[in-house]
């Protein structure tokens, strides 16, 4: 049994925007690639687990988010644990900005992140909406975006990638995300796994080796990925 | 005076723009709500018996359509929105045209079915008697913004009713924001509802996302009801009702009706209290479908097709427990225009489970790969992908059997206007 050991941080708070999606395309491709997904799922209050392979965690609203603050402050120094471990996270929306060193609300109220990545966020007057295409290392990689929030990486923090189409991090600077060791944000929904299956299989590789030493990917039909997202790169809106 | 030129310049624009083969039905509206700002609480501010406003994410254009038949059943000159332009400027316009000549309305009471977002507009200008406030999910957040957002815009409407509020004690949201209301006012809050052996048929927006139920979130209401739905079976619901049982036998098809009838004959019991109730819920029975929920046409080669309008993971996942049946053929058409919702991620908050095993015959409209990629990972078979909705109708009206469309609000508009042209309607 290659059993992968997956940790959703906060599904009740941070799901708005299907984010369950990212959880149950890893589950299905880590069966199709042979592996053994478990999910756990991480409340506040909850003590992590000993083994974790994979960490996600979603968007949410405003106000969830100020409830899970308090939470992911107390388990941040195990998070960098992992994180220095090389274990594979995708951190999208709400999680993204709570990973950075802080988050200042429209109002001026100062929300304390982690700090894995060395960004913060500053609420912003307008929302930032709509369908997003990125460059990465890993591909063309498409989205939905919808967030006020704007991130600003400090120099020297790696990016995710460069924004083709879309808003991105801030709106202004064409970066979108960020990448420190193994661990990505995104402000790309949609949800971003499903419809970036090649992302998806780079994060089950790294987690992979991490675990067995090796990957050997299966052959997976992903035609309907490919046709939706042949699509999205004709959406001009 | 606004009264006048107001719906003397509403009824001109509308007879303008009658000539246009599609709609402009808001421009009489939106000409007249800005010259003349006051002109809709004027004109409402005439009926004797005042503005009702029916609001909430699923059900608002059927349960309208449920309380004008009540009214309409005891005698009320009712004046509603029932084109489906339930804004603003589409409330403006229909009073220019429903008014006389002088600006003056010939009615009794108003029912509006009033959209989330213009919920808090709309109550700036017209102060409603009574708020029933049906539900609040996740829908369109790219349009609406997020559900605490939502939930806001039908607090402050709450906040300016007159009499009172009716909210559904099962969405736990709403029936925080109508407690909270109704700690601070001096008006009536009534609660529908249903039997808790029932709750698991209706889940609430936190039920829908939640992965467990461990939260304190969980769905277990403790408000006494004026309306229960007690029980259901087939196409009949019972209700208890002042401590009575009442049984209809409905012509709307699935549950979720049941609830929104609920919802109705606990504002029908405040609007009308000289009525029976048991004429209230035989007169409830007897409500037909609205646009979009459920009619049915049937093609030359006998071929039959139902549409069923989902644009939200609660509604999707109403449209799944009544027609995931494996004696149905089903053809999903999803689009991302404005009206439908850019963001199409909530698909993957419904969960399709319930058609493992069944070949979904086709999948259409702009995000024909979108939706056959989400059934994908739930292990269930698309036959064909067909992002040209013109081309559906051909390709279902062939064979023989009863086809069930499941299609997002723009797609069902272009199929019904095609199915109103090679079908009869039945």
């Amino acid at each position: 049994m290659k059993d992968i050991r997956i940790l959703h941080l906060y599904p009740n708070e941070m799901n708005t925007y299907g984010d369950h999606g990212n959880v149950l395309t890893l589950r299905r491709r880590l069966e199709w690639h042979g592996y053994t997904p478990h999910v756990s799922y991480h409340h506040p209050g909850d003590k992590l687990p000993d083994k974790i392979d994979i960490v996600i965690g979603g968007g949410g609203q405003d106000s969830a988010q100020a409830d899970v603050q308090n939470d992911i402050l107390r388990i941040g120094a195990q998070l960098h644990k992992l994180a220095e471990a090389k274990v594979p996270m995708l951190m999208v929306c709400g999680t993204f900005q709570l990973f950075g060193h802080r988050f200042l609300t429209h109002d001026g109220q100062e929300v304390k992140g982690i700090g894995i990545f060395d960004a913060e966020t500053i609420g912003g007057p307008v929302r930032m909406i709509g369908n997003v295409m990125v460059k990465s290392d890993f591909g063309t990689l498409f989205g939905f975006e919808n967030h006020s929030g704007q991130t600003n990486l400090a120099p020297g923090q790696a990016t995710f990638g460069k924004v083709i189409r879309g808003k991105g991090n801030s709106g202004s600077d064409k970066t979108e995300g960020a990448r420190v060791h193994n661990v990505f944000g995104t402000y790309l929904h949609g949800p971003f796994l499903p419809n970036n299956p090649a992302f998806c299989d780079e994060l089950i590789k790294i987690a992979a080796i991490n675990r067995f030493g090796e990957f050997t990917p299966a052959q997976i039909d992903d035609s309907l990925a490919d046709l939706a997202r042949s699509n999205a790169r004709r959406r001009h809106y | 005076m606004q009264k006048f030129l107001g719906t003397l310049l509403g009824k001109s624009i509308r007879l303008a723009v009658s000539f246009r083969p599609n709609g402009g039905h808001a421009l009489p509206g939106l000409v007249v709500d800005r010259l003349f700002p006051g002109y809709l609480s004027a004109m409402l501010k005439q009926l004797p018996e005042g503005v009702i406003f029916i609001t909430g994410t699923n059900g608002k254009t059927t349960t309208t359509k449920m309380v004008v038949k009540l009214l309409e059943g005891s005698g009320k000159r009712v004046l509603t929105n029932s084109t489906g332009s339930n804004m603003v400027r589409g409330a403006v316009s229909g009073l220019a045209k429903d008014a006389s000549f002088f600006g003056k309305l010939d009615f009794d009471i108003a029912i509006l079915e009033v959209d989330e977002a213009s919920a808090r507009p709309l109550s700036r200008k017209v102060k409603p008697r009574w708020v029933l406030a049906l539900n609040v999910s996740r829908d369109q957040l790219d349009r609406f913004g997020e559900v605490d957002t939502i939930a806001q815009h039908l607090k402050f409407a709450m906040d300016q009713a007159t009499e009172g509020v009716i909210a559904n004690a099962g969405d736990l949201l709403l029936a925080k924001v109508a407690t909270e209301m109704a700690s601070k006012k001096d008006v009536q809050l009534d609660f529908f509802g249903t039997a808790d052996k029932l709750q698991k048929f209706f889940p609430n927006d936190f039920d829908l996302a939640a992965v467990d139920h461990n939260s304190k979130l969980k769905t277990n209401h403790q408000q006494s009801l004026a309306v229960e739905l007690e029980d259901f079976d087939g196409q009949e619901a019972k209700y208890l009702i002042g401590g009575k049982n009442y049984q209809a036998r409905f012509k709307l098809s699935g549950q979720h009706n049941f609830l929104n009838g609920a919802a109705a004959l606990a504002l029908a019991k405040r609007l009308l209290p000289q009525s029976e109730t048991s004429d209230l819920v035989a007169q409830l029975a007897k409500v037909p479908i609205a646009f979009g929920r459920g009619e049915s046409y049937r093609f030359k080669s006998g071929a039959t097709v139902e549409l069923v309008l989902v644009k939200n993971p609660a509604s999707f996942r109403q449209a799944l427990a009544s027609y995931a049946d494996k004696k149905h053929q089903l053809v999903i058409a999803i689009n991302d225009n404005i009206a439908d919702g850019r963001d199409v991620s909530w698909l993957w908050d419904v969960d399709f489970s319930s058609l493992v095993g069944q070949t979904i015959k086709l999948t259409s409209g702009t995000r024909a790969a979108d939706i056959a990629l989400r059934l994908q990972y739930d292990g269930v078979k698309v036959a064909n992908i067909e992002p040209d909705l013109n081309k559906v109708l051909s390709q279902i009206s062939q064979q023989p059997g009863h086809k069930v469309v499941l299609a997002t609000y723009t797609a069902m508009l272009k199929l019904y206007v095609s199915l109103n042209k090679r079908a009869e309607k039945i």
